[in-house]
């Protein structure tokens, strides 16, 4: 451990870099698309260097797409704000439902407990499409197609195993004693629920919490089919983008940019929790 | 007070069966250690107690009222554990007062707290979380949390298992004293025979969920009712030999690998059963002069400890057998041959088929 | 020369973001042929990491370690000539007790009948001859433990290293297995370092034991050495069970010698001649000192000192008597049984020639007589 040769660290060093590129060249690239115009973009060689232009930026967030066949009203900002509140929405009502059933599946054996855990990380298994034509009859029937209580509830399916299961193996790892030691101090196990085990849980649950937000805002599929352009987040938004006239690379551009930003900075925010809390074992008395 | 009471307590967990007809009672201000070794059901039984899970058969009552069923928190219990289970988002001072309960007030709380950690000689350390305290103190924690409240039983897991040998030792003098304090009838679970005698009124000697014995200290080790219950008392413990003793001449006597050695007078009943002979290190003494009836053996090696020098002999027959001398006692080397003797009251004789130990007209009896 | 040389060993621990850990200071240790050693302390003096550098598995820092007059610690572990037992058991799941302790004779090309015969042997020195046909997984944490052992005993090799080779053994066989494997260590004149926490069974089974205490050596001699001459006051609180009873005494001037008094109630008369030139020389510069006596030199029923019993525990063989004496607790122990209650007066006496004393920096100035 202590000891690394000279050439061992400029190996290390080379080979992070190269990592470091492969995965953050896109994502620079993109960065500098969307202070681009289309036909900058589509320059043959590429340049580094360029005007930049805050055009896309205003585009996005004016609504208007000025596309050579005219102007485009789109609602992007709309999306993101459906992203928003969809994914935030979906995570709460995971959360809620999931942190319980979490522990009810770690501290209870019951009847069933295994197979009913199993079903619900299951419906992680399933390719989306498979549910999606039964589900959108049923939506259709009972009310829900397009409305955002509708999506909430088929981001369950995303966001309720994800969380059980982590949730879960954070429960299990907890030694029971501290909650019988405070049960047996005279509390009943509602308190020892809320005051012992989900504080101990905390960075699970946060972790948890965090991962099934950018699952949920990274969802496609189900919105497309569920929801109407005003119920639409970005990932179904995006699709405005192309257009009659071509693909408007320079406004896709800003578009990701915007719609990750979200997440990327929740995740720099919680750095701290993902590493703790994937990383277990944090609770040791 | 009130005092606690176990009526045939059994529970099993498939094939394993932790607890047999368990029946046992605590008196108020009584400390009960259940000794045992590991996997004897030492701790399914506290917990059953603690209400972390119920019996299959049997009653547990407190102060004559049965708990079985009763949620944990209404069961009037306080418990130490061997992890010690402190809150480690709370500070110490905080795990200390949650053992005063839901209802206690923060401004009644304060005092008790301050008292309860003078005693236990924790007050410097009230503000620390748990993980910055050594595992001394977290054990000390632990102990005013469950004491704070004046449970009506006081139930103990092996509280010194995870604490260095020296503050064991400290505490080992302690506790008695801290225990008696509330007047709780006190089960304490333990695999350490020393722990064992030294804290307990009575020790209740549990082998495969069955209850062996259950007795003072003194009474466990001078009169064992079974050779099982015999060899976990004693470190280095007992020396067996089956032996088919005989009356010869008014005494009992026994070949022990090919010595006449007495074992009392013959005048009780005989036993006429194949036995096991069973003598403490203790008792054996060591000397380079034959006789009749001591037994010839050889010194295998010379291990002193405890303040002792126990030697491994072997007898000529192969049988090993130990002895602990006092440390200024004179004794061979490795590989010198010498002569064992023991007095007639310091043999146990146990019948070897049922393992119970058989009545002795001549042994000393427990003070 | 030793078997074993260990000469200015160092270990330092780096790691980013943290301060260096210095875990063994310039170590040196000559061990002979055939001898059994303990490194003897609490979790964290070094002892661990000493026995990890002499297998191999840690680099040295700084310093050298030589066995048989070769310098090892540039070589694989492979290369070493040492068996070791491991704490943590290290026992191959898939294969057999049997095949566990064979294993370690697979480099040795040894005949199927000699393998046999020899995993027989340590198999039944440590009782597990009726299990050898099981998986680990199958046998309990002592049987592990004792299969470990095996494993490293049936090798032949120039040192044998085990790491607390019988925590996890069950009581009732501890010290029938300790005699034997002291026995077999004998026999074969095998040299054997162990690394334990446990001084009882340091003192059971080593010739000499090194006694460390954060990275430092503190004293390398034999268990009576320990106790009758400890170097310094952490050696002799350590060493026994239960541990000295330290008491700080104020030094006075008498006619001859020197008087050591302890509160109020208890004094001694130490007699110049008995001291020694250097102690009293010592106890001459000093007002206030340390002394020490062991719980077994302290008679209990006779003496001069009024002790208010605080516990009376009787372990079978033996009282410990624990009284409060001018706000100091001192800890007898007696072979027999008293009838003293918590709350009683029981006299103690203590005697001038059992006491050990210690200067102001734990240094030991004078030794108790042995008897």
């Amino acid at each position: 451990m202590e000891h690394v040769s000279l050439a061992g660290r400029i190996f290390r060093g080379v080979a992070l870099t190269l990592i470091l590129v492969f995965f953050m060249f896109p994502i620079f690239w993109i960065l500098l698309m969307s202070f681009q115009t289309n036909e900058q973009i589509l320059r043959i060689p590429p340049r580094i260097y360029f005007e930049p232009t805050l055009a896309n930026y205003e585009a996005l967030i004016s609504g208007q797409l000025r596309t050579a066949a005219g102007n485009l009203q789109i609602s992007f900002m709309r999306n993101l704000f459906n992203s928003f509140v969809l994914s935030s929405a979906a995570v709460v009502l995971a959360l809620l439902l999931g942190v319980p059933a979490a522990y009810a599946f770690a501290r209870y054996k019951f009847r069933l407990g295994e197979t009913i855990a199993f079903t619900l990380l299951s419906f992680r298994f399933a390719p989306p499409l498979l549910v999606l034509l039964p589900l959108s009859l049923y939506y259709q029937q009972l009310g829900l197609n397009d409305t955002y209580f509708g999506i909430v509830w088929v981001y369950q399916l995303i966001a309720l195993p994800l969380i059980l299961w982590i949730v879960r193996g954070y429960f299990e790892d907890m030694s029971p004693d501290i909650e019988h030691a405070y049960r047996l101090a005279g509390h009943s196990w509602r308190e020892a629920f809320t005051r012992i085990a989900v504080p101990l849980a905390g960075p699970g649950i946060a972790a948890a919490g965090l991962l099934s937000f950018i699952f949920c805002w990274n969802n496609f599929v189900f919105a497309l089919i569920l929801a109407s352009a005003d119920k639409q987040p970005v990932t179904v938004g995006a699709l405005a983008f192309v257009t009659a006239s071509g693909i408007q690379y320079g406004q896709i551009a800003a578009a990701i940019v915007l719609s990750v930003m979200p997440t990327l900075l929740l995740a720099l925010y919680a750095q701290r929790y993902l590493v703790e809390g994937l990383s277990l074992g944090a609770v040791k008395g | 007070m009130a005092r606690l009471e176990l009526k045939s307590v059994g529970k099993s967990f498939g094939a394993a069966r932790p607890a047999d007809g368990v029946s046992l009672t605590v008196e108020p201000g009584e400390i009960v250690v259940v000794f045992g070794p590991s996997g004897s059901g030492k701790t399914v039984l506290l917990r059953m107690i603690a209400g972390m899970f119920e019996p299959d058969e049997g009653e547990i009552l407190v102060g004559g009222r049965s708990i079985v069923g009763a949620a944990p928190e209404r069961r009037g219990i306080g418990m130490a554990f061997q992890n010690f289970a402190l809150f480690p988002h709370m500070t110490a001072r905080d795990n200390i007062a949650s053992g005063l309960g839901a209802r206690a007030a923060a401004s009644d709380a304060a005092p008790r707290v301050e008292a309860i950690s003078r005693l236990l000689k924790i007050e410097h350390v009230l503000g620390h979380a748990p993980r910055e305290l050594s595992n001394g103190q977290k054990q000390r924690t632990a102990l005013a949390r469950a004491l704070i409240g004046y449970p009506d039983v006081l139930l103990l897991d092996d509280p010194l298992r995870n604490v260095d040998a020296k503050l064991r030792y400290e505490m080992r003098l302690e506790l008695p004293n801290l225990l008696r304090r509330g007047a709780a009838a006190v089960l304490y679970v333990t695999q350490d025979y020393r722990e064992a005698m030294a804290i307990a009124d009575r020790i209740a000697v549990l082998v495969d969920g069955r209850l062996e014995q259950v007795a003072s200290a003194e009474q466990i080790y001078v009169t064992p009712a079974s050779v099982a219950v015999a060899r976990l008392f004693g470190d280095p413990s007992i020396n067996l030999a089956e032996v088919t003793p005989f009356a010869e001449h008014g005494t009992l006597s026994a070949m022990v690998s090919g010595a006449k050695v007495r074992l009392g007078s013959a005048d009780g009943h005989l036993p006429d059963c194949p036995c096991w002979l069973g003598v403490r290190p203790e008792d054996l003494v060591i000397s380079v002069s034959a006789s009749e009836d001591a037994i010839p053996a050889h010194i295998l090696a010379v291990t002193p400890m405890h303040e002792k020098a126990v030697l491994l002999l072997r007898l000529s027959d192969g049988t090993e057998w130990l002895t602990a001398l006092p440390p200024d006692a004179p004794h061979g080397a490795a590989n010198d041959a010498v002569f064992v003797r023991f007095a007639p009251e310091a043999a146990l004789l146990f019948d070897r088929a049922t393992g119970l130990r058989i009545g002795l007209s001549h042994r000393r009896q427990a003070a | 020369m030793g078997t074993l040389e260990l000469r200015d060993l160092d270990k330092v621990y780096r790691s980013r973001g943290k301060p260096p850990v210095h875990a063994v200071r310039s170590l040196n240790m000559n061990i002979e042929k055939g001898e059994i050693v303990a490194l003897l302390g609490s979790s964290g003096c070094g002892k661990t990491s000493t026995l990890r550098m002499i297998a191999g598995f840690e680099s040295v820092t700084a310093g050298s370690i030589a066995l048989r007059g070769r310098r090892i610690d540039e070589l694989p572990p492979a290369r070493r000539k040492v068996a070791m037992a491991f704490e943590g058991y290290s026992l191959y799941p898939p294969l057999t007790v049997r095949q566990n302790i064979a294993f370690a004779l697979k480099s040795q090309q040894l005949s199927r009948s000699e393998v046999s015969r020899r995993v027989d042997t340590v198999a039944r020195l440590v009782e597990i001859d009726d299990i050898l046909e099981s998986f680990p997984r199958a046998i309990s944490g002592g049987q592990q433990q004792r299969v470990s052992l095996a494993r490293a005993l049936v090798r032949y090799a120039d040192l044998y290293l085990l790491d607390e080779p019988m925590g996890q053994l069950e009581p009732q066989l501890r010290a029938v297995l300790r005699g034997r494997i002291k026995n077999l260590l004998a026999e074969r004149e095998m040299t054997a370092i162990f690394v334990t926490h446990d001084q009882t069974e340091a003192s059971a089974l080593a010739d000499r034991i090194a006694v460390m205490e954060d990275g430092v050596l503190q004293q390398f001699a034999s268990e009576k050495e320990l106790k009758n001459r400890p170097a310094n006051l952490f050696v002799a609180s350590f060493i026994g069970e239960p541990p000295m009873n330290l008491l700080a005494a104020d030094v006075a001037r008498s006619d001859g010698g020197f008087g050591l008094s302890i509160g109020s109630d208890i004094s001694f008369q130490m007699r110049g001649d008995a001291l020694g030139h250097t102690a009293q020389k010592a106890l001459g510069e000093l007002s206030r000192v340390r002394v020490g006596i062991r719980p077994q030199k302290i008679a209990v029923g006779t003496g001069d000192a009024r002790v208010r019993v605080v516990s009376n525990q009787w372990l079978g063989d033996q009282s410990h008597i624990a009284g409060e004496c001018a706000g100091n607790l001192l800890i007898a122990v007696i072979p027999s049984r008293i009838a003293a209650r918590p709350g009683d007066i029981v006299q103690f006496a203590l005697e001038p020639r059992h006491l050990h004393i210690f200067g102001p920096d734990d240094a030991c100035i004078h030794h108790a007589e042995v008897s």
